[in-house]
């Protein structure tokens, strides 16, 4: 499963922090997840995709 | 509070437990540990409340969850291979049957209690057979009530008298090798 939350992040000019933050997770599962090395719950995913302003199917390619 | 900050004070209090410890058996005071291990779990508890950033997530859940696992099933294979080792050599030294037993039964409870948490987490099967699982934890309450009575009741061990160890019953293991005093 392929993402694009980095793009997102970097067009938004929000930090990983902020970014974790919002989701509510530590700054390393964003790193994870911008890595394509962790694949987020659908609460997670929807958390992330929320923050970014965004959609879950827009977010993450199956 | 941030999270370094508290992993930082969280450092400091496991250091000062294991000073207070090591210096508690060279003493052999059991209270001071047992109490210092109190104090520091509730100041701990009311640290970790102050904190305000996210201190474990999903991913240290599911890592934590896999990690178990694996550990569990190392130590039960290494625990099940050196209790086989020792046993096989208990006519070497007598005191490799009892390290051996104990392995073998500190294994056989970890596998039991990794189960029951296992399926209590599985809720929906928790649920669904509440009534097998209120049996089994009474029937598992009544086995280690009997097993308490029987170890701590004083009967078939050794006793510490006139500065010798003297058989009360008939104990199934050699005597103690501490001094008795």
């Amino acid at each position: 499963m392929r993402n694009n939350i980095k793009e997102l992040r970097n067009k938004l000019n929000i930090t990983q922090e902020e970014l974790a933050k919002k989701a509510k997770v530590r700054r390393e599962t964003i790193i994870f997840l911008e890595q394509n090395k962790y694949n987020p719950s659908l609460q997670l995913a929807h958390d992330v995709a929320e923050a970014l302003g965004t959609s879950i199917d827009k977010l993450f390619q199956f | 509070m941030t999270n370094k900050q508290y992993k930082k004070i969280k450092l400091i209090i496991i250091v000062i437990i294991a000073i207070i410890f090591g210096q508690s058996i060279v003493l052999e005071n059991y209270i001071i540990p047992i109490v210092t291990l109190i104090i520091t779990s509730l100041v701990l508890l009311l640290l970790r409340r102050r904190v305000k950033d996210v201190i474990s997530d999903e991913r240290d859940m599911a890592l934590g969850g896999k990690s178990a696992l694996i550990a569990i099933q190392i130590y039960s294979w290494i625990a099940v291979i050196v209790m086989f080792v020792l046993y096989s050599f208990k006519d070497t030294n007598p005191f490799y049957e009892p390290i051996g037993m104990t392995l073998a039964y500190s294994t056989c409870l970890l596998m039991l209690i990794y189960s029951i948490v296992f399926r209590f987490y599985n809720k929906e099967t928790f649920s669904k057979n509440k009534k097998k699982y209120i049996i089994f934890a009474i029937i598992l309450a009544i086995f280690i009530s009997f097993f308490s009575i029987r170890f701590f009741s004083g009967e078939d061990n050794w006793v510490c008298r006139d500065g010798q160890w003297i058989k009360h019953g008939n104990p199934d293991y050699q005597a103690p090798i501490v001094e008795c005093k």
